[in-house]
Parts: C-alpha cells; structure tokens; sequence
C-alpha cells in the first residue's frame, strides 16, 4: 500500500519537473535559453537545492486557464560555493512564466524567508509579464513583490538575473534591487515595448534596442553587469556574491588572499603622465593596489567617468570608487553622481568601507547637465557620504577642484582618514580659471596677456598645487609616498575596522532624488 | 554530473555516491565504483588517492561552467554541464552580431605599443588595428572580420590582459 | 699587450638566471658579486644570492639594464674592478664596452673595437671573406629603406631573411616570402631591433633551405691563444629563436670538427677577438659550411659545452679578462658524452606561444643525475612582461645521445611551474619524436615534422589519463565546499543577525 503512495510521489515529481511540458521545454531549448530549473542547478551549489511550493496551482476560475505545477516559477533554497540563499526563477515554460497570484505567493514567501534567515534573495527573470486572465490579482501579487523588495532592500543583498522578457510594471522589482546582471541577446526589459512605441510615437526600435543588456548597461545604467551567456551570468552572479556579506548585521568574509599588505609599487607614480591634463587609466592604480589586482567593476559601461566596484584589500572586501581621468577628464556629471551614490548607499547598507581615489577638474558644464537637473543629482554623491558610517579612506592622487573635492569623500562629508599623494592638487579652481578671476586686472592691463596668464598659471600651480597647504589645516591627515598606497590604504582600515559611528535619529532623511 | 575533460570527445558521467568515515569518498565514474581517499586539503587544493594512485590537484579557476584545475602538474579545464552548453551555443550562433563576435580581444598580456588604425574607419579581416609587446616580442593583433572599426578601447602604453577588448568591429 | 690584474669584484650588468650564474663562478673565485635591479626585479633570485645588490632604475629596460651610464656610475659605487654583462643587454654594445674601458672598468668580453667589427655583420662579413671563411650570399651593407631591401632580396631570390646588423640572439629577425610581407616586416624588425639594441639597421640575406645551425664556442686571451671547444648544434628553432641545442652535433665527426674548429679559430684570429665567443655556421644538406657572425659574448647555451667538456666558462672569461693565458692546450681538450639543453621558455605553445607572465606560485625543479637547470625560479617568483621569455634552461648529459635524450625526457616531466605556461609540452613531445631521434634536424624541424601537431595530440593522449584523476578532484571539491559550510553552521559561532535588535 504505502509503495503505490510512494510511486504516486514520483510520478507527480516528475510531472511538476517537466513544467509545462516537453514541448515547451524544446521550444525553450531551441531559443537557446535553460529552463527555470537547469539555471537552478547551475547557479547552486550540486545537489543544495531544495525546492518549496513545488505543487502550488493558480486558483482562477477562468476554465480557459490551465492548470500547472508551479504556477510558473521554480522557488526554494540552497547555497552558493557553502553560503545559503533563497532563490525564485521564473518558469517560461508555464503560461510564458507569467506571474499570477499563487506565483507571486511563492515568491513572497522565498523572500519572506531570506528575511527571516537573513540571506540573499536572487531572482531569476524570463517573464512574460502579468497574467490577464488573473486581472487584478497578478497586479497585486506584483505589488506585494514590489513590497517585500521594499522591505527587504538595505537589510538582504537581492540580486536580479535577467535572462529573458520583462516588460511593463514588473520591470520595477529588478530596479529596486541590488544588482542586476543583463545576459546579452537574452534579457530584456522596458515599461512599453516597442509595438506600442511604434504606434503611439511612429518609432520604429528591435526589442534589443529599446530594452536589451547593451542598452541598459551603457545608457540607462538599469543593468549593473552584461553577461555574455547563462554561464557567464551565473559566474557573476557568484563572484558578486562572494564580496558583499549575508545581512546587514554581518561584515563581508575576510579571505586569505595571499597578497602582502606592505607590497609597494614603485610604479604606481608612474602611471601619472607628467603633464596633469593628459588622461590615464584609473584602473592601473586600481588593479595595483587591490589584492591580486582582482577588482569587480560595476556598471562598467555606465557614466564611465566614475569608477565603482568590489575589491579586497589585505583580504577584506571593500567597494572603492574612483575619477576615471580617461572619460570626460574624470569630472562628475549627472550619471557618475546617480552611479558612485547608489554604491556607497549599498556598501553602507552592508557594512562594506569605502575606499575613494581622487582625479577630477569638477563638473561637467553645460545646459544640458544643468537643466537635467546636476545640481539634485549632484547633491546625492554629496549626501550619499555623509550619510554613511562604514570606514571611509580618500587618497587624493591628483586633481581635486571645487565642489567636485568636496564631493569625492572629503573631509568633512566625514571621511575618516584622508591621504593624499605629493602632487596633489586642491584648489577651488584650477591654475588658469583660478588667475582669470583673481587676476583679471592685471591681466587686463599685462601687455602680452598669454606670457603673463602663463607666469600667472604657474605661480599659482606652485603656490597652491600641492596638498601641504591643505595638510597644514588638518583636512588631509598624511601626504603619502605614492609607492605606498596599498599599505597606507590597508593600515587605515585596519585601525577602522570596529567603527561604529552613529547619525540623529530620523525616519529616513530626504535625500533629493 | 557529465564532465568533458580537455579537448577529448567522450563525455564522462560522475557522481559522489556517500562519504564514509576517515576521509574517504565513494565515487562512480563511468559506471565503476572508485574510493577516493583525502590525503590533505586547502582552499582549491587536494592531494588525494584515487585506487591507490597518488594525485595532486590545485583549482586554479572555478567557474559555473568549467573548472581549470592543476592535476599532477598538467594543465587541464573540465567542462561541467555539456548538455545545457549546447542549448546555449543556439544563441551565440542565433544571436548574430551578439557581444563576442563584435570585440577583437588580445591573446596574449602586454603592453599597447602602436594605434595601427583608426576608429570610425573600415577595415578587413587581417588589417594590423592594435601592436602590443610583451617580454620583448612585438604582437600584432589583427582584425577577425571585415567592418567598421567602431572603437579602439585601448591607448598607447596601456596594460592589457589575456582575453581583454581591444576594439570593436561592426 | 697583456695586461695582468687580479679581479676583486664583479658587477653583473644583468638579470636572470645568467645574472646567478655569474655570481656562482664569482662565489668559486673568492670574487665579490654586485648584483642590480630594476622595479620590477625586487625580489628577483640574484638580488638575494649577490653580495650586495644596487636599484638601478624602473622596470623599463631602457632606464634600467640598458642604462649605461647608471651602471658605471653604480659599478664605481660599489667598488667594482669589472663588470660581466652576460648575454642580450648591453653585452654586445661596443659603446658600453668603451665607458668601461675609459672608466677603468674591466669588460668582461671582448674589446669595443673587437665587437664594433662583429657586431657590424657586413664589416665582418668582408673580413671572413678576406680570411678565406665561406659566408653565405646576401646584400653586402645595411639596406636603409625598404625599396632598397626589395630590390636586393628579389635578385637573390625570395625567401629571404632580414636580419638587424647589430646584436644577435635571434632579435631582429623576419622571414619574407614575398615582396608584400617583405615590406610589413620591414617596419616590425626596424622596431624590433631598436627596442632590443638601441638601433635600427637591417640587410638582407638569402634564406638557404633545410639548413643546420651549427655552432663552435671559442675563447681567445690577450696574449694571442685562441681554442675552440667544439660545436654545438642549435638547428631547433622557432621563428629564428633557438629552442634546444645539443653536442655533438650528429652529423660533426671528429674531422669535420677539427676542420671547421680551425676554421672557427681563423675566424676570431681574424677579428683580433677577445674572451669568449662564437661562431655561427649554417650546413646544408650537401654538409657545407657556411659563416654568418660571430656572437661577441657568452651564449645562453654555454652550459652544453661545459658539461660535454667539463670546463667553467665563465670561470674561463674572468681569467682571461685578467690577462692570464687559457689554461690548456687545444689537443688536451675531449669531447666526453652528450649534453642537450631545452630552453624553457614562459610561452604557451597551445596557443601560438603566446607569452605568459605572472606569479609562479609553486614550482619542482628537477634534479639527479646528468641534470642540470639554470634558472631565476622559485616558488612565489614573479615572471616580469618587461623581460624576455626564457625561464629555466634545461640540461641533460649522458654517456651517449640516447641516454642524454631519456634523462632529459624523465627530467621534462618531472618539471613543474605552475602559474604560467610553458614550452615543457613542447620538448617533452620532441624528446620522444623518432626525428629528433635519429637526428634528423634542420632549421624547419617543427613545421617539417608537424611538431605541434604531435604535441597536441600527445596532449590529449595525456588528458585521457588525466581525466579520471580530474573529475575525481571536481567532484571532491564540491562536496569540500559543502562540509565546510555544515562545518561552519555547526561550529557553534554566533551570528550576529541572530543577536541583532528586533
């Protein structure tokens, strides 16, 4: 008696497995896409995955909607390289992966018990939306998702793996999570797609186009990751993982990264071009002063005049942020504001410090930048410091001028130590907008205005280009020798590692968005 | 799970079938049953017997999809999987002009030595775009297909790794 | 005009595993060693074995070990009567030879005049020819442009070899086949050449087919003795590098070595040479000989004469650099087993040899009898992208070819670098090729005989017997990673989400 009840539970495994069916699963295959379950069994670790709610089904009386195991998404848990998470992939094969009310239930509830464990909560796209035949029920199950993403954002890392259609409001639970990763030709999302742009503006635009990886990581900065296939998506998806702690309460894990400490680069000054204004790579300095130059950039393609990513130094995980003096000569702009606030907020969030590396002229001028409005959007880079107290180490490398020093993890915004290399310079402006205005008399009066612009420039250059005034007045705690920024960085944070710092008490403040 | 190892054809089937005590492990490849005993283990390092034959195993790359691992000293990537790599190789071929068609990467670690094109310009399959040099030997990259040479990501003096873009051809 | 003066102490103008086999011999000699070092060579192996070590620019060798006149200035620091240059470098730069001369430093090697003669491959071309040395046909100076080098390689007739006039060591050399890729290669070998040397200037000789590289190492001291230490056959090449070299040569009998040693000998008497040197000849298939320079300095593969002759090379030059005269006569000299070396070289020969750099975490350096390896590595050294490829030199002896080839085969495999790639797969597939057995070698050797393509499939022959061995280890590790974590849970160590406030 009890095999035929065993027999019954196979069979009805196996029957829930399969989706919506063989044919669906060819007709995934065939695109070149995994089913909910093979991504599963990709992304966790072998044989960790233990699935909930495998059984659930729709409870529409609509008589036309059929009925399947799942109801469209694959949830449960399991863990990533030993670390536990909780995980909802949506199932294209089941009524195009569309979310009804149960669907949304199953994946509340995953998330529910991310919160409750306090783990992360990944979840895997290839969606055709919301369920008509549900109405307005998959509408509120898409707001109960977009609830639990409220609730969960800043206490559980949540991560968002696009790897198929999302289109119309359910687009806004990725972007409220913390990282998306795009895959190339395969993910796709937008509000209206392009039918309907076609026949309310006469645009004509590809799915690709308008909502594709590509377009997201370089224009809209949606997607912080373009992965080149599935492989590759989950490879990130688990190199990101391995930076960023399990809970807000938690620290990153410290990793033996075999990378001495004291390690000095003679070449580091190198890199700097002799002449301030020529433009270099960032990411030099970077790759040398991070642990096996190992550094996981973020929103590569995005504002690529900021720098943000993951990085371990002696071990520890830290986010570091940086002016890219080979885009737009390092200044800040609209973009590289949104971008360089949204990851400080998120290593606030989860107990990450912040190392920052300073080269920027300023801001970006223009009409342009000033009716999108770079005053709020620049007053978020701003507030984004302030606002966090994990340890914050600045190491000024070059320029720093004006409102975009301040910006960039300066003293005051609370930064704890602040270092800077000899050839620093901090001024309001730069030498030559600087004697414009200090000196416009006696330029306006010089007989060969060039050659005394000139002399007037360096002077200035000489006086004020160095970081020992600023040094003088405590705003810079140490001018450092270049060779040494790795282990002037690591002692820093080092002696910060138990801070514990604490801000008024506040609902949440108000900043401008 | 179904294993390719290197560049051989046959697919290998593997799986743990229990652990028992005092490190030893019972595996099954292929259909025959093997006892793997734990000689020492690190992080990504093994030294193990497998019936009895001594075996040193460092994992220098793991990744979803293959593991790059030191076996006795020889290089060797194993490919996990195989079944779902050819579903996914539909979309590189469908895909068209997806990302890894698009980019010319740089085979060898270096340094950019020469700008041999310029971007916005068209080019054919074979035309010089970037001149690297590493360990004293001058490298010319060259282009992989006929287009427009949307983009060169690199400047005279950068560093550049194995596998990284150098350009972009459209 | 012998001049007589003992050498207290040594600089040696250069890095690597060349740099620690010069400090050895100094070591030998009671001699102090001066070791330099650029940025990228901080804990490189010669800085930790020299008596002191000097910074002597960044990692660029341009500003560092191409330095001329940071190295004297150094050497004067330090107190050094003499400066070894060893191989590649300045070891070949008569200008550098005359600072040291000036400065009252001993060069190691040969006089500047002696190497401006050699070094100008034309120049010396014309003194062979007068000293009745056969050369091989080609241009007859340095081709400025390249219309000029088109017009003479197309009457000595395509394929042709463009060679830069100074330095030696295979830098600097293209093969064209044509007139198009005569003209691209012109430009790369221009550059090429004034990366390595400090100058540009090519000529042009014909490419001779099916050629062995043959080789003889000679020595000269002031008083006017010369000595040649027989032959090495080099015809293992890549792309004009030399990959492994062996004496004898299998196809040098007793007479052709007296006959060509004298020829050798003839042709540093005629330069009025100085130290150690060696004179290239190319064999055709007919066993003709044919000069085509004289490398003025110590090779990389002066370890293969030593070991078939038992002497100390480098010992050898610093006394002739004394004054004193060579120590023995050229019919006390014998010719004793077979000694092979393999360059192993940091290059990925699965993958066009592409080069490879980086740290290596963990290396085993073979050993036991007949081996011997020079090398710069350790387990954690750093192999630099600035420097050239060759990491280790691995040789072998025995009492006859064969027992050479089986040694060197068992060291090949017992030779281990992780971190980087290397040509070990490569020369353990010629060790065993029936070729290379029957000494069947020319200058085309590995496209000839489809080299790579039998080392490719000695690859996958190996990764079968891997392959049990490798999936074991994948599937080890997942279930390592899965007990750490239940390790981990039930270490009883308090997380703090659970203690956190509500």
């Amino acid at each position: 008696m009890h095999e035929e009840k065993i027999k019954r539970l196979a069979s009805m495994k196996k029957s829930a497995e399969s989706g919506g069916g063989q044919e669906r699963i060819e007709a995934q295959h065939s695109k070149g896409k995994l089913t909910a379950r093979e991504r599963i069994a990709l992304l966790l670790d072998e044989g960790s995955f233990v699935e909930l709610d495998k059984y659930v089904t729709h409870r529409s009386d609509d008589p036309t909607l059929p009925k399947f195991y799942g109801d469209g998404a694959v949830t449960g848990f399991g863990t990533i390289n030993g670390r536990q998470v909780f995980l909802f992939s949506f199932d294209f094969t089941v009524l195009g992966g569309s979310l009804g009310e149960m669907t949304s239930k199953k994946i509340s509830k995953a998330m529910d018990h991310a919160m409750k464990v306090g783990c992360p909560i990944i979840g895997i796209i290839d969606s055709g939306g919301a369920r008509i035949q549900e109405g307005v029920m998959s509408l509120d199950g898409y707001g109960e998702i977009f609830f639990h993403n409220t609730m969960a954002s800043g206490v559980i890392p949540q991560i968002t793996a696009s790897i198929g259609p999302c289109a119309g409001g359910a687009v806004y639970s990725p972007a409220m999570t913390d990282f998306v990763v795009m895959v190339e030709n395969v993910g796709q999302m937008f509000v209206t797609g392009p039918e309907v742009v076609k026949e309310v503006l006469s645009q004509e635009v590809s799915f690709e186009e308008l909502g594709g990886a590509r377009a997201h990581a370089t224009k809209s900065g949606v997607a912080h990751f373009i992965a080149s296939n599935e492989y590759d998506c989950f490879d990130k998806i688990k190199k990101l993982l391995s930076f960023i702690p399990h809970n807000n309460a938690e620290e990153p894990t410290i990793i033996d990264t075999n990378d001495d400490p004291n390690r000095i680069d003679p070449k580091l000054i190198n890199i700097l071009p002799e002449n301030p204004y020529q433009q270099y790579d960032i990411k030099e300095i970077i790759k040398s002063i991070v642990d096996n130059g190992d550094f996981l950039e973020v929103h590569e393609l995005f504002a690529e005049n900021i720098i943000v990513g993951f990085a371990r130094m002696d071990g520890r995980s830290v986010g570091i942020i940086a002016n890219q003096p080979m885009y737009l000569a390092g200044a800040l702009d609209i973009n590289s504001s949104n971008k360089a606030a949204r990851f400080i907020r998120f290593c606030d969030s989860f107990n990450i410090p912040i190392v920052t590396l300073v080269d920027t002229p300023g801001y970006l001028p223009g009409t342009d930048q000033e009716h999108n409005g770079i005053i709020r959007h620049g007053s978020k880079l701003l507030f984004a410091y302030c606002e966090a107290t994990v340890p914050k180490v600045t190491c000024i490398i070059g320029k720093a001028y004006g409102g975009a020093y301040i910006a960039m993890g300066s003293k005051n915004l609370r930064a704890d130590i602040n270092y800077a290399w000899p050839n620093a310079e901090i001024a309001v402006l730069g030498p030559e907008a600087a004697i414009t205005i200090i000196h416009r008399r006696e330029l306006k009066n010089a007989p060969n205005a060039a050659e005394t612009k000139k002399k007037l420039a360096k002077e200035y250059r000489d006086k004020f280009a160095n970081p020992y005034i600023a040094a003088e007045k405590g705003i810079i705690d140490v001018v450092i020798d270049p060779m040494e920024t790795r282990p002037m960085i690591i002692q820093a944070l080092n002696a910060l590692a138990n801070k514990k710092e604490s801000r008024p008490w506040k609902k949440h403040g108000n900043i401008n968005l | 799970m179904q294993f390719k190892v290197g560049d051989l054809a046959e697919i290998l089937d593997g799986e743990i079938l229990r652990t028992t005590d005092n490190n030893s492990v019972l595996v099954k490849i292929e259909g025959k049953q093997h006892t793997l005993r734990l000689l020492k283990s690190g992080t990504n390092e093994f030294e193990f017997l497998l019936d009895n034959t001594f075996h040193h195993a460092r994992i220098l790359h793991l990744g979803t999809a293959e593991v790059k691992i030191m076996i006795d000293g020889q290089p060797l990537v194993v490919k996990k999987h195989s079944k779902m790599t050819e579903v996914l190789e539909k979309t590189s071929a469908m895909g068209g002009a997806g990302g890894g068609d698009r980019n010319l990467t740089s085979q060898i670690p270096g340094r950019v030595v020469n700008i041999a094109a310029k971007s916005g310009t068209a080019v054919k399959k074979g035309d010089i775009i970037v001149v690297l040099e590493s360990m004293k030997m001058q490298v010319a990259v060259k282009a992989h297909k006929d287009g427009n040479l949307k983009e060169i990501k690199v400047k005279q003096g950068a560093s550049v790794a194995r596998n990284d873009v150098l350009a972009v051809i459209e | 005009m012998a001049m007589s003066k003992k050498i207290t102490c040594i600089l040696i103008a250069n890095r690597g595993e060349i740099a620690l086999r010069v400090i050895r011999a100094c070591r030998d000699l009671g001699i102090k060693s001066i070791a330099i070092y650029s940025d990228e060579d901080v804990r490189a192996v010669h800085v930790k074995r020299a008596d002191e070590a000097y910074h002597i620019g960044p990692a660029t060798p341009s500003q560092s070990y191409l330095n001329m006149n940071k190295i004297v200035e150094t050497a004067k620091t330090a107190g050094a009567d003499a400066i070894h240059p060893g191989y590649g470098f300045l070891s070949e730069n008569e200008n550098f030879s005359e600072m040291c001369e000036k400065n009252g430093i001993i060069f190691i090697g040969p006089t500047s005049k002696a190497m401006e003669l050699t070094g100008d491959k034309m120049k010396c071309k014309a003194v062979m020819k007068k000293a009745k040395v056969p050369t091989v046909p080609g241009s007859d100076g340095i081709v400025e442009d390249v219309e000029e080098a088109a017009d003479i390689a197309g009457e000595a007739g395509y394929p042709v070899l463009l060679k830069s006039a100074f330095g030696g060591g295979g830098r600097g050399i293209r093969l064209a086949l044509d007139e198009k890729q005569l003209k691209q290669e012109f430009e790369m070998a221009s550059a090429e050449s004034r990366a390595a040397f400090g100058k540009a200037a090519l000529f042009v000789e014909k490419y001779l087919e099916r050629i062995r590289h043959i080789e003889f190492q000679l020595i000269r001291d002031s008083h006017g003795n010369s000595r040649h230490l027989f032959e090495r056959e080099c015809s293992i090449q890549r792309r004009h590098q030399k990959l492994i070299e062996m004496s004898p040569s299998p196809v040098v009998d007793q007479k052709t070595r007296e006959r060509i040693g004298e020829i050798a000998v003839r042709a540093v008497d005629a330069v009025d040479y100085l130290n150690a040197g060696t004179a290239e000849f190319l064999r055709d298939p007919q066993g003709n000989f044919y000069f085509i320079e004289i490398n003025s300095r110590l090779q990389v593969e002066h370890p293969v004469t030593e070991l078939v002759t038992g002497l100390d090379l480098v010992k050898l030059q610093i006394g002739v650099a004394q004054g004193e005269e060579i120590p023995f006569k050229q019919q006390d000299l014998k010719m004793n087993g077979c000694a092979i070396e393999c360059r192993i070289n940091a290059e990925d020969p699965f993958y066009e040899f592409a080069p490879s750099t980086g740290i290596v975490p963990n290396c085993n350096i073979p050993y036991g009898p007949g081996i011997r390896v020079d090398t710069y590595l350790y387990p954690g050294c750093n192999v630099s992208g600035y420097y050239d490829s060759l990491v280790a030199k691995l040789l072998a002896w025995g009492r006859d070819f064969n027992e050479a080839r089986i040694r060197m085969k068992n060291a090949l495999n017992e030779f281990v670098i992780e971190g980087i790639n290397t040509t070990i797969p490569l020369y353990k597939t010629i060790m065993e090729d029936q070729n290379f057995i029957n000494g069947e070698l020319s200058t085309d050797y590995l496209e000839r005989f489809k080299l790579l393509d039998k080392m490719n499939k000695n690859a996958k022959e190996s990764a079968k017997k891997s392959a049990m061995a490798a999936v074991a280890a994948v599937l080890l590790q997942s279930e390592f990673v899965r007990r750490a974590e239940t390790i981990q849970q039930r270490s009883g160590t308090k997380s703090n989400w659970k203690m956190m406030r509500p």
